[in-house]
């Protein structure tokens, strides 16, 4: 059990143990808050013990009563409570567990209140319609009534999951009670009547969409705190998609506009954050047009934050621009924002920039964009080189690996020096994709050094991600290419002064073993290992040992070298198996024995 | 215990998740029977990569072995602060010392001023340890450790390696011998200072701010080499911007390895390798990228934890 033992034993409770239960009870009253807190997990064995009736008349009205003042507690109960039907009886008792969830849907704390909301609305799931009726309606009517901000807050949260389980006469009183609140004096309760609109447009019949949530909208949409303008977006989007084309026209597109050229930046950023679900929703193509012209004015907003949100809907915007006059009307704002001073805009531009190549085809990506990518894989802030690099494969299918490697090749050469060690980690994992496709006297040329320095990299990560590199890179050029070019480079290391790159010989040769022939591992690589055997340092020694299970298997794929299995490994083994190094003795070890197996 | 138990502890810490109460309190004994057979003069062979405070900065260790390499490929000196302050004290003390346990020759872990009962009900891990386990159980086992890890190490004969400094009632490795250190940090006295005291441009010995231990100037350090035949002191303790900081004509350097610390101090940090030769090389990481953190916790910690 991961969260260990508590103070108090509960774990007999579940055999309904009297001694466990009084433990419960205890623990309830109890002055350490951990064990109230343990109590209230375990309340539904309490619960289970005392059985459904006593349950509903004891235990529930005693939690109602004994209501704690710690938020961690109640937020808890408030959980609980959610998941208690069935300890009460099923769903036709489910409203005892209203009351106490009442009391805490009013409490201060908003994450208490929120945890209530949500757990009443698991009640109205489970209820029918009469209980509904009954019970929940004269809930939310409290609730929307009540004096002090807390409850009409929480009122807000009910409607939507009400609305769908009472009759017509019943949802019109909803509608009302509802509208009050999005015209309460209070900014937070018309702040919580927009973010719970959208469930009510979406569950409302389409006559009421127009004669209820367009109104409140739009009320919502022009409030005077930006606080509650902001939180009509999002119901605008959902507005918009239950109407026609025609009937967003003429009811959404004043509004929409408002909010776009909004005074606050907050505002606009919420605009420019939904800026193409906005766009989808609203369907008519002209007005679709013109928001492209607002987008474009949100690339040239005041605030970063809102130029950095319209960066995350290039993609889609691509889609709603006409194609034919793209590249002119994005080029402009784009080419400002690889120039952008905030650092935070230009690394989501960087991040989303790639998706553009789609539209602009690839005359138009050479021709604009590539000018662009080179500019950010050259900027002084690492996420944004980060960011394009690891978006270039995009890039790479649109205009072909080639035009893309001539023109940001020397950038790329640059950024596999990187001050940065996860930029160039971006670079390697690059590497084998343009390799392959610029084939080997390209890279003997261009990037064999590199690719070699790597392993001498400071970071071991580096190194590691350098011997999955050489691996890659052998499957590629093959073999031949492999034992001339590489491997004579990496057996020179061996002799390195510093163990750790010594080290990276091994991991080097013991990557790439699988991917050559058993004779190079046979002539080359076990021969470079074996002189390793007598190494100063014992990490250098364990790991020879750790070779030796991998290299074992290649030999053994020929018949001509399979017999070095049981004569060198084993003597290599035999002698490791002797070394004074404990950690020595146990990889030597478990390498003969895995081999023996495998014999 | 079995080994492949102790591998598959050392596989969930790696991920950050905690072991068992009962697997915490073996791994601890079992850490206690190693520790003990260490003097409080621990010996250490080059090659060795040397780290400062953690703090309970679980995913920037996990930055560290990917500079530095893992261990046990990479051997380790680490020298103290393991826990408070940060959010995975816990995870961070527990995963140092299963591989402690799991490859003692690989890796030394050094007592810091943090590794006390005291210091860790103020700052974090006492309660971190409650709201982990519901229980003060894995604290007390962990403290009881605490009290074995030695005081100092010295690699190759050369390098005194130690949390704090240096005391005023210590003028050889040898009367560090004779500390009777198993038990908790004491106010004063030799113990205390070595694991408190701070170097500090002055001469002689100062008072130190914090209350305990001392500043020590660079003619005390210079005398001190001298007399004890050794050619530096590496200790951690001071934030440092920079990830480490030379002193006193390179005769005292501090490694900091706790990038942004706290989460909010915005500085680099460092761990320093001596390859076979003592050759220096100084590593400078920052704090692991957001994505590299994992799933962050779904509750808030409380105000008070940090």
């Amino acid at each position: 059990m991961a969260s260990g033992q508590p103070a108090y034993d509960f774990q007999d409770a579940q055999s309904g143990d009297l001694g466990a239960l009084a433990a419960i009870a205890d623990a309830m009253k109890s002055d350490s808050l951990t064990d109230r807190l343990e109590s209230l997990k375990r309340l539904n064995v309490l619960a289970l013990a005392m059985g459904e009736e006593r349950t509903r008349e004891e235990l529930v009205p005693f939690l109602d009563e004994s209501i704690d003042d710690e938020d961690e507690l109640l937020l808890s109960l408030a959980e609980v409570l959610g998941n208690f039907v069935q300890y009460v009886g099923g769903p036709k008792y489910a409203y005892v567990l209203l009351r106490p969830l009442e009391n805490l849907a009013a409490a201060e704390e908003t994450v208490v209140r929120e945890k209530a909301v949500e757990s009443i609305n698991k009640l109205i799931e489970a209820m029918d319609q009469p209980q509904v009726e009954e019970y929940v309606i004269p809930c939310i009517a409290r609730l929307s009534t009540g004096e002090w901000f807390t409850s009409r807050s929480s009122a807000a949260g009910l409607y939507a999951a009400a609305y769908g389980k009472v009759t017509d006469a019943i949802q019109a009183q909803l509608r009302g009670g509802y509208e009050a609140l999005c015209k309460d004096e209070t900014p937070m309760i018309r702040r919580a009547a927009a973010s719970n609109l959208v469930g009510l447009v979406t569950r409302v019949e389409k006559s009421h969409v127009v004669s209820f949530a367009i109104p409140n909208f739009r009320r919502l949409a022009e409030d005077d705190q930006d606080s509650v303008r902001l939180l009509a977006v999002e119901p605008l989007v959902a507005i918009g998609e239950r109407l026609t084309t025609e009937e967003c026209r003429q009811s959404l597109t004043d509004s929409v506009q408002k909010l776009c050229s909004d005074k606050s930046w907050r505002v606009r950023y919420m605009v420019a954050d939904h800026f193409v679900a906005i766009a989808k929703s609203i369907k008519d193509k002209e007005i679709q047009e013109e928001l492209v012209n607002v987008a474009v004015s949100l690339m040239h907003d005041n605030e970063a934050e809102v130029r950095s949100a319209i960066c995350t809907q290039l993609d889609g915007l691509a889609d709603l621009a006409n194609s034919e006059n793209v590249a002119a009307r994005f080029l402009p704002p784009l080419q400002e924002l690889v120039e952008d001073q905030s650092q935070h805009v230009r690394a989501t531009l960087a991040k989303h920039i790639g998706t553009l190549c789609r539209v602009f085809g690839k005359q138009g990506t050479i021709e604009h964009l590539l000018p662009l990518f080179l500019r950010l894989l050259k900027d002084s802030f690492p996420d944004v080189r980060l960011n394009v690099i690891s978006k270039l494969d995009v890039v790479d299918s649109v205009v072909g690996i080639d035009s893309l490697s001539q023109s940001l090749l020397p950038a790329i050469v640059e950024l596999a020096e990187d001050k940065q060690w996860r930029v160039r980690l971006a670079i390697i994992e690059y590497v084998p994709l343009i390799s392959s496709q610029l084939g080997v006297q390209f890279f003997d040329e261009q990037l064999s050094n590199l690719c070699m320095s790597w392993l001498g990299d400071p970071v071991y990560s580096i190194r590691e991600a350098a011997t999955v590199n050489l691996k890659k890179l052998t499957e590629v050029f093959g073999v031949a290419w492999a034992r001339t070019t590489i491997i004579p480079k990496i057996l020179a290391m061996a002799s390195h002064p510093n163990y750790l790159y010594r080290m990276t010989t091994i991991f080097a040769i013991t990557a790439i073993a699988p991917s050559v022939t058993p004779e190079i591992v046979r002539d080359l690589i076990l021969p470079a290992l074996e002189s390793l055997v007598t190494d100063p340092i014992p990490n250098i020694r364990f790991n020879v040992a750790k070779s030796m299970e991998p290299l074992a298997s290649v030999l053994r794929s020929s018949p001509e070298t399979a017999p070095l299995e049981q004569t060198t490994i084993r003597t290599v083994l035999a002698k490791l198996e002797e070394d004074p190094d404990p950690d020595v003795r146990f990889y030597a070890h478990k390498a003969l024995e895995s081999i023996s197996n495998s014999a | 215990m079995v080994q492949s138990d102790l591998d598959r502890q050392i596989e969930q810490l790696r991920r950050c998740e905690i072991i068992t109460e009962n697997e915490v309190k073996e791994l601890c004994n079992k850490a206690r029977e190693i520790f003990i057979e260490e003097s409080n003069v621990q010996r250490v062979d080059a090659p060795v990569t040397i780290c400062g405070d953690i703090h309970g900065q679980f995913y920037d260790l996990q930055e560290l072995f990917k500079v530095g390499g893992e261990c046990p490929d990479t051997n380790y000196l680490f020298m103290g602060d393991f826990v408070d302050r940060g959010f995975y004290s816990v995870e961070t003390f527990l995963l140092l010392l299963a591989l402690k346990v799991r490859y003692p020759d690989r890796i030394s872990l050094l007592r810091g001023n943090h590794e006390s009962r005291q210091i860790t009900q103020v700052y974090g891990f006492y309660d971190e340890c409650m709201r982990k386990y519901g229980s003060a159980n894995v604290w007390r086992n962990c403290c009881e450790v605490f009290d074995y890890m030695s005081l100092v190490a010295i690699i190759d004969d050369r390098v005194l390696c130690v949390h704090g400094g240096l005391s005023p009632v210590i003028n050889t490795v040898d009367q560090i011998r004779t500390i009777d250190r198993k038990q908790e940090v004491p106010h004063e006295g030799a113990m205390c200072d070595l694991l408190w005291s701070d170097p500090e441009d002055i001469s002689g010995w100062g008072l130190s701010p914090r209350g305990a231990g001392y500043l020590f100037g660079g003619d005390v350090v210079r005398s001190f080499l001298h007399t004890n035949h050794l050619s530096m002191i590496a200790r951690a303790h001071q934030l440092v911007m920079e990830g480490y900081k030379k002193m006193f004509d390179e005769t005292c350097v501090t490694v900091w390895s706790a990038p942004n610390y706290c989460y909010r101090c915005g500085n680099v940090a460092a761990i320093l390798e001596f390859d076979e030769n003592l050759k220096q090389d100084y590593k400078i990481f920052d704090a692991a990228p957001q994505e590299a953190r994992g799933i962050p916790a779904k509750k808030p910690a409380p105000d008070y934890f940090l």
